[in-house]
């Protein structure tokens, strides 16, 4: 069959073989299957989860003296950890699960002892076991924030607590979440790296290319080939990893179409960046300090495992703008926020131009012998 | 007396002292410049249906640049090589199609099967093989679900030409079949050269050693330092030199330390294990 002169029986020989000489070495598919497996399984028994911190996302609606001297009084507190924001701002967040709760102070606020406060707590569904416990420590905390400057002892003199909850629907998010869509970026980058670098260095110096293209095959098909079976391999991997993530608790909130989408592009990027290694290094020697120099830093400072927040700005400023990160922010938001991909411009931007760059260094340093 | 008197027989080619009358190879002063070094300096012959044509010479003589010229593996600088009526610089593909090449170090695939590769092969020529009998050609049936890497020097090169094979090619390209081989198994691949001839397949191989050319060449192109210096068949060479006056320090004895070392050795394969 030659549809559009392409042969096809050429290009899906030369597509098994791929495949099954990735699957049947291995090196290749420990590296780019097993390790990041092992890696999630490790984390997620790990669980890093149970910070003893409250997220307490504040609003205040006063801008009162009274009002600032209860957001300095909670400040005070070793287990709260406020923000300032707007309320919608503070909502949102509580809804996605990066708050446990928001407490609006309204305006006109003015406690008087034996009076009700006004002080409205908005309080997560996400962990109700964890949430008893907090809602007593908040009440305590404002109490105390409340009526510290007047003297007053806190409860036993109100004839109300000083703070009335309400639930917000909102997502429980644990460390998993976070987690598989890092792992997910970091399989990306792998098999893009180390399935294409080392295993196209090694048919190049052995010599095994050179008999290929003793044929009549063009080097399209290879190339074609070898693409779009990493593609099918990445694939796969995604599936395994997210059933695993699933079987540990991972909550997907977007649509799957929206993370192939971006498992692809990813891979693009990635496997660009493996082509042009492969077509510049002579072996693997030289092919496998640049791999790592590549890989390495992209692993711990992308967000993989950890999140980029907690990073010195300098750091977080400078590492915003690598592959990784994009791709792997624009995972999280599917996976975690729901976003589909097409309110990912930002993250898109990034990726599209990583694309490009990666692509004409392809193009460029490649050689096939 | 073992079955060396058998396999040392010359196969006696009829005399093609001139250009072939009917050539599938066509060489017009090839050229190869890498550097300073002039690799190929204008190199021409023709080579006759059927025929088994050797490239000698020492290394470095410009024997492999030259048959991967003709190959369409290596761009050439000037002159031209037709293969089977195609013009190598305007259609390397349509070249590649027509002959079977194995590389002076080929290698494969490390991951897969003999069958896979050959298999692969076909598909890459847009045909069907019979993986199963080609190896059987070379007597590597019992490996067909052996990987390259597990064979002995000997089977690697079988394999190779059996890959080279699989197109059921016009002309078969041996670039140093039996260097690093032992006597054993460079005789054997003798035989399978001899079979391949008979099937009808031109075969044109280089060489640095002068009874595998004496034993397996019709003709003989002999090269040093880019250019063919001599081009007959290998008795006629030999018959020339001797009417030159040409006489050795030590007159050849009946047999040699080869004869010698096969006698007591045997003649059967020790790369099957």
């Amino acid at each position: 069959m030659r549809p559009f002169g392409i042969r096809i029986g050429m290009f899906w020989a030369l597509f098994v073989a791929s495949v099954l000489m990735f699957v049947r070495n291995r090196a290749a598919v420990f590296f780019s299957l097993f390790l990041p497996l092992i890696i999630m399984l490790i984390f997620g028994v790990l669980n890093f989860e149970g910070s003893t911190t409250i997220q307490l996302g504040l609003v205040d609606e006063a801008q009162n003296e009274a009002s600032r001297d209860l957001v300095d009084g909670l400040a005070a507190f070793d287990y709260i950890e406020p923000t300032t924001a707007s309320r919608a701002a503070q909502l949102a967040e509580l809804e996605v699960g990066d708050l446990d709760f928001v407490l609006v102070i309204p305006s006109g606020f003015d406690p008087q002892p034996g009076q009700e406060t006004g002080l409205v707590a908005y309080a997560s569904t996400a962990d109700p076991a964890q949430a008893q416990v907090a809602q007593g420590l908040l009440q305590q905390a404002v109490g105390q924030a409340v009526f510290a400057p007047t003297g007053n002892p806190p409860g036993g003199v109100f004839g109300a607590p000083p703070l009335q909850f309400e639930s917000v629907e909102s997502r429980d998010l644990g460390y998993i979440d976070f987690l598989v869509p890092g792992i997910v970026g970091m399989t990306v980058m792998q098999l893009g790296l180390f399935g294409v670098a080392f295993g196209f260095v090694h048919l190049k110096r052995t010599g095994a290319l050179r008999r290929l293209f003793a044929t009549p095959t063009s080097p399209a098909y290879f190339l074609g080939a070898q693409v779009a079976s990493r593609l099918i391999i990445a694939f796969v991997q995604v599936v395994i990893l997210f059933g695993i993530g699933i079987w540990f608790g991972l909550q997907m909130f977007g649509d799957y179409g929206s993370l192939a989408a971006i498992v692809l592009l990813g891979s693009v990027i990635f496997l660009a960046v493996g082509f042009a290694i492969a077509g510049w290094a002579k072996n693997e020697d030289q092919a496998a300090p640049v791999a790592n120099l590549i890989s390495l830093p992209m692993m711990f400072l992308s967000g993989v495992f950890f999140p980029r927040d907690a990073m010195p700005d300098f750091l977080a400023g400078i590492t915003q703008y690598m592959p990784l990160t994009y791709v792997n922010e624009a995972l999280r938001a599917v996976v975690n926020d729901g976003a589909g991909v097409a309110t990912l411009g930002p993250q898109l931007l990034g990726m599209g131009v990583w694309a490009v760059i990666t692509f004409v260094l392809a193009v460029r340093l490649f050689r096939w012998e | 007396m073992s079955a060396a008197a058998d396999d040392s027989r010359i196969v006696v080619p009829a005399p093609r002292a001139g250009a072939p009358a009917s050539p599938i190879v066509v060489v017009r002063d090839l050229r190869k410049r890498y550097g300073s070094l002039q690799a190929v300096d204008g190199v021409s012959f023709e080579i006759a249906e059927g025929e088994v044509f050797g490239i000698l010479g020492p290394n470095g003589a410009g024997k492999t640049t030259t048959l991967e010229m003709i190959e369409g593996m290596r761009t050439i600088d000037s002159g031209s090589a037709i293969v089977d009526g195609i013009d190598v610089q305007q259609d390397p593909r349509g070249v590649k199609a027509r002959i079977g090449i194995q590389l002076q170090a080929s290698s494969f695939f490390d991951e897969l099967s003999l069958v896979e590769l050959l298999e692969l092969f076909g598909h890459l020529y847009d045909r069907k093989v019979d993986a199963a009998a080609l190896l059987a050609d070379v007597e590597l049936g019992e490996k067909a679900r052996s990987q390259v890497r597990t064979l002995s020097g000997g089977q690697k090169q079988r394999f190779s030409i059996a890959s080279a094979l699989v197109n059921e090619p016009r002309v078969l390209f041996l670039d140093e079949p039996t260097t690093g081989l032992d006597p054993q198994a460079r005789r054997h691949l003798w035989g399978l050269v001899r079979q391949i001839r008979d099937r009808g397949h031109t075969v044109v191989l280089t060489t640095h050693y002068m009874e595998e050319a004496e034993e397996l060449c019709d003709r003989v192109a002999i090269m040093d330092r880019g250019v063919i210096v001599a081009l007959d068949a290998p008795e006629r060479l030999v018959d020339a030199l001797i009417g030159r006056g040409f006489t050795k320090a030590r007159v050849e004895r009946l047999a040699n330390l080869e004869d010698v070392f096969l006698d007591l050795t045997g003649h059967d394969l020790r790369d099957e294990g």
